[in-house]
């Protein structure tokens, strides 16, 4: 009996091991929760990122300060191998490339600082989404691979490179003082000699699932999904989703080519990245374009609705065209297939918004694309929007120029369309060659940089409120490009300086988008529901990392910048809310045109819910997924084909570890242990007849 | 006590039930059943089933070579022999195979994929 017990006492202890047993572990192990790992990505011929092995890396820890502490972990220390801890400004290529070509380095955990390095740090590529931009070997080769302007000179193309080992960023708290006192107190070299056991070292997990390349890992995973009983993903595409707008609305339900429509296309994009999973502030990089078209879409509300212009204007942002393209290929692809509302013949012309956030003085620039100009029309036509943007800007404080007329087209959404067609058009910009931007995708591209901060002792509502420097100079940005919008659509020149971004609106938006997405304005605008269930409001700044979208939910910043559109685009109806859900019947009213959201409304002044109400609003979302999973061509050349792997355990602890003696001597001493345990046991099991004769009466319960 | 002593240390492996009737270990066949079970596992064998040969040669290794004659085992013999040598043969075929197949897996790339049942998560 006594030995069922402990069997069923054992059996208790296995299955609620986190609940009863897991005292030893908590004693052994400190969790490190703050962390975020480098992961996985893969393109049709490469994988980039880290990974561990299946059951963690394990390593002593060792802080790299100097090149001595460098020479220390790859060559002369004696206990290897070793887990690197460094701060993010020895966080360059060169110390990380001796680190990933040593054999002794079993990780590195990168604790983030928050003050930026001074002469600037980009883990991207210099020449960002060189292969899949418009300039080939057949068009206009001598621009081709950045060989006339190297966009990003201070790119390292860390976050494009193959690490054999784990590494994770740490944020700046009480976690890495812990670690740091570990480290003080078991691992310091005192005058050079080699610490002494115990040890302090760290364990970290994240072992990627897919190898080699997008071919192989979706080749892999079709195999498993065909046939496998217990079918394992290996990796997903990176997708989500594109939003766009009209001005005037068009039926969305019907693809292919609208009958009278010429668009004028405004477009910036969603999204970027670090080197780290999904922490990408982006503020330069993505945001400041963000927020000036949605500021220029709202400027263009009233007056479009009072004086219209001829042409339409179609409002669009691209998701994922940090990883070659993946929002503008797709639309596009649809475009060139008659799956998107509107087709290649509806465009009239092209203007992008690129980083505006950082400009020196007063100057902007134009860049557009020399090898289609070479043609006469196109030539014309982009001359006139040249001369367009230039009235505008003459009626406000900024200088606009065209850069040199043989510079290259910056990286942007608009080269995929002058892929297909020499389309007139312009890509807005802060910089005249290379960006500004000292921190393109990294963790350092942040409102701080943006130089969105606010005096001391202001309460989330009066941040909200408050006009920083930024929010001046960007509203003067948005307010050019809706004029310029305007103009460029045939309106008249009359109604232009009735067109003005409104400040506090981009100071809202900054607010949102780089300091706190929960906040009273994001919170009216969106629906109550998302407000209170789905928690996509924090508040910490959204990261614009492009992701998975998981159940085919738009991700957060997708669907913050879906509600802000359908605001500043869109008109407030008297609809209740059984309506709102389904305006079919109503005269006027037409699920083709609009969409119909019921939102939260503002809050009143004591913090009590708003009046929900029905917004209508000429706003979608548009599949941003490359065609190349769509056509199943995995090593697409033309499109993106970046996909995420997959991965079940992330995690990072530190622990105290004896000397490999200790625990030889201890392995050794449990071994011979159980050895003399079995052969005590065999012994008294074959004279159990003489051992225990005498001390029982019934023989049946010896049993 | 000595009964149930008895009973408890005979050793039960390998068991098989030959009829309906009873549960039995070699120890209580007669030689007949002996040279009828091991020409069963020998043919049987050779229906791909190497592991029939392995039992063969293990269950009947006693048998064919340590017992004192009888008529029914020279043949028992030749039939462990066969299974022997079929299994060694078997073992030498599969070895080789899989020692190839996981030195090249990842050099065949797509054939080897298809080729696989469970593909390792993490490696190439």
């Amino acid at each position: 009996m006594g030995s069922v017990k402990r069997i069923e006492f054992l059996l208790i202890c296995f299955f609620y091991a986190r609940v009863s047993c897991s005292s030893v572990e908590q004693k052994i192990y400190v969790a490190l929760n703050n962390t975020t790992p480098c992961v996985r990505l893969l393109n049709a011929t490469h994988q980039i990122g880290c990974q561990s092995s299946i059951s963690g890396d394990t390593g002593v820890l060792h802080v790299l300060e100097t090149d001595d502490d460098l020479d220390w972990i790859t060559k002369t220390g004696p206990h290897a191998p070793y887990m690197v801890l460094m701060d993010s400004f020895t966080f360059t290529r060169s110390s990380m490339m001796r680190l990933k070509n040593s054999s002794r380095v079993a990780g590195v955990a990168v604790i983030h600082m928050s003050t930026p390095p001074d002469k600037g740090f980009s883990p991207h590529t210099s020449c960002p989404n060189q292969n899949t931009g418009v300039y080939t070997e057949s068009y206009g080769p001598d621009l081709a691979n950045c060989s006339t302007t190297v966009w990003n000179p201070l790119g390292n193309g860390l976050s494009y490179e193959d690490f054999p080992f784990p590494i994770f960023s740490l944020a700046d708290d009480n976690e890495t003082q812990v670690i740091r006192k570990c480290y003080e107190d078991h691992n310091k070299r005192v005058n050079g000699s080699a610490p002494v056991y115990p040890l302090c070292a760290m364990q970290l997990f994240s072992h990627m699932h897919a190898v080699t390349d997008t071919v192989t890992c979706m080749r892999r995973t079709d195999l498993q999904n065909s046939f496998s009983i217990n079918p394992e993903q290996l990796c997903d595409p990176l997708m989500d989703y594109n939003v766009w707008a009209t001005i005037r609305p068009i039926n969305a339900t019907a693809k292919g080519h609208k009958q009278n429509e010429s668009m004028v296309i405004a477009a910036t994009r969603l999204d970027g990245r670090s080197f780290f999973y999904d922490l990408a502030p982006s503020a330069e990089g993505t945001v400041s374009g963000i927020v000036t078209l949605l500021a220029a879409a709202e400027a263009l509300r009233s007056v479009t609705q009072v004086a219209p212009p001829p042409r339409n204007i179609f409002f669009v942002f691209f998701q994922g065209e940090t990883f070659d393209y993946i929002g503008s290929s797709r639309m596009v692809y649809d475009m060139q297939n008659n799956k998107s509302v509107i087709d290649f013949d509806n465009v009239h012309s092209f203007l992008e918004i690129g980083q505006v956030g950082l400009r020196r003085e007063q100057n902007l620039w134009m860049h557009s694309d020399p090898i289609s100009r070479r043609n006469e029309t196109v030539n014309e036509e982009v001359a006139f929007l040249v001369s367009n943007i230039k009235s505008a800007a003459s009626m406000s404080n900024l200088t606009l120029d065209e850069p040199n007329a043989t510079q290259a087209l910056p990286p942007s959404s608009f080269q995929r369309f002058l892929r297909v067609r020499p389309i007139p058009g312009v890509v807005l910009a802060d910089h005249q060659s290379s960006f500004i931007n000292k921190y393109y995708e990294s963790l350092y591209d942040t409102a701080e940089y943006l130089k969105v901060s606010y005096p001391p002792n202001l309460s989330p509502e009066e941040q909200l409120e408050y006009e920083t420097e930024a929010a001046k100079s960007l509203t003067e940005v948005a307010t050019l490009v809706a004029r310029s919008l305007y103009k460029q659509a045939g309106g008249e020149n009359s109604v232009l300086k009735n067109i003005t971004a409104d400040t506090k609106t981009m100071a809202k938006l900054l607010y949102g988008f780089l300091v706190k997405s929960n906040n009273s304005w994001f919170r009216s605008l969106l629906p109550r529901e998302m407000v209170s269930k789905d928690r996509i409001l924090e508040s910490s700044p959204p990261q614009y990392y492009v992701s998975l979208s998981q159940n085919q939910q738009p991700k957060s910043v997708t669907t913050f910048v879906k509600y802000i559109l359908a605001n500043m685009t869109g008109t407030a109806t008297n609809l209740n809310q059984s309506q709102c859900q389904n305006p079919k019947d109503i005269p006027g009213e037409s699920k083709d045109l609009y969409i119909y959201d019921w939102i939260s409304g503002p809050a009143s002044e004591n913090h009590t819910a708003g009046e929900p109400f029905c917004v209508r609003a000429p706003v979608r979302l548009a599949k941003a997924m490359s065609p190349a999973f769509e056509l199943r061509q995995y090593g697409s050349r033309e499109y993106s084909t970046w996909t995420e792997s997959r991965w079940k355990t992330i995690k990072a602890r530190i622990f105290l570890v004896a000397s490999p003696q200790l625990q030889m001597l201890t392995l050794g001493v449990g071994i011979a242990v159980l050895l003399v345990s079995l052969v005590v046991t065999y012994f008294i099991s074959s004279k159990a007849d003489i051992l225990f004769s005498s001390a029982h009466d019934a023989p049946n319960t010896t049993y | 006590m000595e009964a149930q002593t008895d009973t408890r240390f005979v050793p039960h492996f390998p068991l098989i039930r030959v009829s309906n009737r009873e549960i039995m270990n070699l120890e209580r066949v007669s030689n007949e059943e002996k040279l009828n079970l091991c020409r069963k596992y020998y043919l049987g064998g050779f229906a791909f089933l190497p592991f029939l040969w392995l039992v063969n040669v293990v269950w009947f290794f006693k048998e064919a070579f340590m017992k004192p004659a009888y008529t029914e085992q020279p043949q028992i013999k030749i039939y462990v022999k066969r299974s022997a040598l079929g299994l060694i043969l078997w073992v030498a075929v599969l070895t080789t195979w899989i020692t190839i197949f996981q030195h090249f897996r990842a050099h065949w790339g797509e054939v080897a994929d298809y080729l696989s049942f469970t593909i390792p998560l993490g490696t190439p």
